[in-house]
């Protein structure tokens, strides 16, 4: 029989057989000061428990759902227990010595954001607002770029232009026009151009660098321009030069360039104009006899019900909405569910099974504070039941659950979701593939992984959870997987969507 | 959420800790501190018409707590075999008989500080199990060691918590941890 304090402890996790509980018993009786001492385990234990608040730097809300006991169910997550287990190293081996690993911390190479991004069409890999951009260069054909710098200067692009970003001080224009606001905090911000370097010390100015020209338009304190072959010249409020030639003296005319007003009111078009196309393409969508689950979040304010679109199901397939409070989408005028809370969930059903799936969704991250974060989850777990999540490394995973006593298969996409891609609107979607027997991830349109299947079995979802997982074997409690971030689409299929197909759903 | 249910749950989140010591000593019951808790902050909540929050609300929380912890260690508790029925029991007394206050809200306020010193394999340990979910078997396996080997280190690592808090309060609390 164990000692006292594994008894003590396995009675802490919940574990112990009644053999156990009969001797820890005995000794407790015979040996009051066992007793007291298991009291002051349980009180510790009680406090650790509550201390992941703390360490963690949040409240520790009461309104907190039961902390759960520590089985194997709910460590079945062998990934995360491997990353767990690197942690470990050699801890019980060398006896709880101090070992000198260090925690490596996440780094960013980041200079700037682009914040807004308004009928942009790209000659470089294409971005969205909210990017974090590292130096390089953005080819732009057409529409009108906002970037902010890490120093504080905000540029507004025309395209077509082409610009890179050096660091968070300086960038080189080579084409294009562009407008800069630059606060005293970031004076010296420096733009270079074929024809000089512009110095800026505080103020505003309009860059035009087009075929045959260079002017700098000073609207608002003052700017050094250096010419690559003249002296450097002072430029005052009012004040613009022509300067790919024999510098010529112009008057500024802030008329020529895109201002902050300009770029509000075209993101406010921009925007109504994103939603009616993403309504006009919901219909079509909608159409689709192999959809069997849509959320469009378009549900009425306030409403705890989301309804499924999907025409050919008719009502069935409403989700129950569960702790998530409504917020805005991707654009204004679009719903969104914020899941924050471990209560927050949207509650489903898919009876039956299917041979083949895709699934898509709309999200907004805010953070991976979880060893597992649920997108859709299959309540419980076994008998070909599907987990699609994110791990807090970043990966996005698709865990299919064996059957008849066979292993489950994780099907993981490389780490996608860095802290770069937090708080941005990300379109994400999975393929379970039996024809071609692949499961295939996808994110922003694009093919990021494509994996062996190693069982091709029928998936059964049955009842799951959008942003949760409930696991009705647990009695004690569960598991915490609630995703920390927004949801503004969700679509189910019983057949394998193409490649366009999901590249369609983000354009 | 209205403005009282406001107030209500902001009064009720200042006490909260006094909840969960006054929860372990009649419910000492692995886990199910936070359960009650959570169970008192809705009854709270619902009757919040009833309360002045400008009171001292200790001995309304109290007696709210004793009998939520009593309830809810009779459902969890029935649910278990005989033998670990009677174990339950005997804890519970021993708890209950415990002459001195619940002193769980001053040392959850010290712990922070003495998990900071805790050397850095213990602490891992804590994040390991009491962070990460993860069991003793399930670390036992992995890093092929015996599972009474992880209980035994876990329970060291409680012993020194128990220890360093002990010293603190001695000191005079979360001040001096």
């Amino acid at each position: 029989m164990p000692e006292v304090d594994t008894l003590i402890q396995r009675y802490l996790e919940g574990v112990l057989s009644t053999d156990e509980a009969e001797a820890l018993h005995g000794l407790i009786e015979a040996n009051p000061e066992d007793g007291r001492r298991l009291l002051r385990h349980l009180e510790m234990d009680a406090m650790l428990r509550a201390s992941k608040g703390l360490t963690n730097g949040g409240m520790r809300a009461p309104m907190l759902l039961p902390k759960r006991r520590f089985t194997v169910t709910t460590v079945a997550g062998v990934a995360a227990l491997a990353a767990c287990v690197a942690l470990v190293g050699g801890w019980i081996g060398s006896g709880l010595i101090e070992s000198t690993r260090s925690e490596s911390e996440a780094t960013t190479a980041s200079v700037a954001v682009l914040t807004r991004a308004v009928n942009l069409e790209w000659e470089s890999p294409a971005m969205t607002a909210g990017t974090p951009l590292v130096p390089g260069v953005l080819k732009m054909k057409s529409g009108l770029a906002q970037i902010e710098f890490y120093h504080g200067a905000r540029v507004l692009i025309e395209g077509p232009a082409e610009f890179e970003l050096v660091s968070a001080g300086e960038a080189t224009c080579t084409r294009g026009k562009l407008s800069a606001q630059v606060p005293p905090q970031a004076k010296g911000f420096r733009i270079n151009t074929p024809k000089g370097t512009i110095v800026d010390l505080g103020t505003e100015f309009g860059l035009d660098v087009s075929s045959g020209t260079s002017e700098v338009h000073v609207f608002k304190g003052e700017v050094e321009l250096h010419p690559v072959s003249d002296a450097m010249r002072s430029l005052k409020e009012g004040q613009a030069l022509s300067f790919a030639g024999a510098p010529t003296s112009l008057a500024a005319n802030p008329l020529g360039f895109a201002s902050l007003g300009d770029i509000d009111s075209r993101t406010v078009d921009s925007q109504r104009m994103e939603l009616e196309r993403w309504k006009a393409k919901s219909q079509i969508l909608n159409e689709d006899s192999a959809l069997k689950l849509r959320f469009d979040f378009q549900d009425r304010l306030g409403s705890r019900s989301l309804m499924n679109q999907a025409g050919a199901e008719g009502r069935n397939g409403d989700g129950s909405i569960v702790g998530a409070e409504w917020t805005q989408g991707r654009w204004p005028g679009k719903g969104a569910l914020e899941f924050r809370n471990v209560s927050d969930r949207v509650r489903l059903s898919i009876p039956g099974e299917t041979k083949a799936l895709t699934l898509a969704a709309c999200v907004r991250i805010n953070g991976l504070d979880r060893v597992f974060n649920s997108l859709f989850m299959s309540e419980s777990w076994g008998d070909r039941k599907i987990h699609w999540q994110i791990t807090r490394d970043g990966l996005i995973r698709l865990g299919v659950a064996g059957s008849g006593g066979d292993r489950h298969v994780d099907y993981d996409a490389p780490v996608f979701f860095t802290p770069e891609r937090f708080g941005r609107w990300i379109q994400i979607a999975v393929v379970f593939d039996p024809t071609a027997r692949e499961v295939r991830h996808y994110a922003e349109g694009q093919l990021i992984a494509r994996l062996p299947m190693k069982d091709a079995t029928p998936l059964r979802i049955g009842i799951a959870e959008l942003g949760n997982w409930n696991d009705s074997r647990q009695k004690g409690g569960v598991a915490i997987r609630h995703l920390s971030g927004a949801m503004d689409e969700f679509a189910l299929w019983d057949r394998v969507l193409r490649d366009d197909e999901i590249a369609g759903l983000v354009r | 959420m209205n403005t009282d249910e406001t107030h209500a749950a902001q009064a009720f989140l200042t006490h909260h800790d006094f909840v969960k010591g006054v929860a372990l000593k009649y419910a000492p019951w692995p886990g199910l501190v936070e359960d009650i808790c959570q169970q008192v902050f809705l009854e709270f909540l619902a009757k919040e018409d009833r309360w002045d929050v400008s009171r001292d609300l200790r001995p309304l929380l109290a007696t709210m707590t004793r009998h939520v912890a009593m309830r809810l260690w009779r459902e969890r508790t029935r649910q278990q075999p005989e033998v670990v029925q009677k174990l339950a029991e005997h804890i519970r007394q021993l708890a209950e008989s415990q002459e001195a206050p619940p002193r769980y809200e001053e040392e959850i306020a010290v712990l922070r500080n003495c998990l900071q010193k805790l050397p850095e394999k213990s602490r891992e340990l804590v994040e390991l199990y009491y962070y990460n979910e993860v069991g003793t078997p399930e670390i036992a396996e992995q890093i092929n060691m015996r599972t009474d080997t992880v209980c035994r280190a876990l329970s060291r690592v409680r012993e020194k918590l128990r220890e360093c808090i002990e010293r603190s309060m001695e000191r005079g609390g979360a001040a001096h941890a």
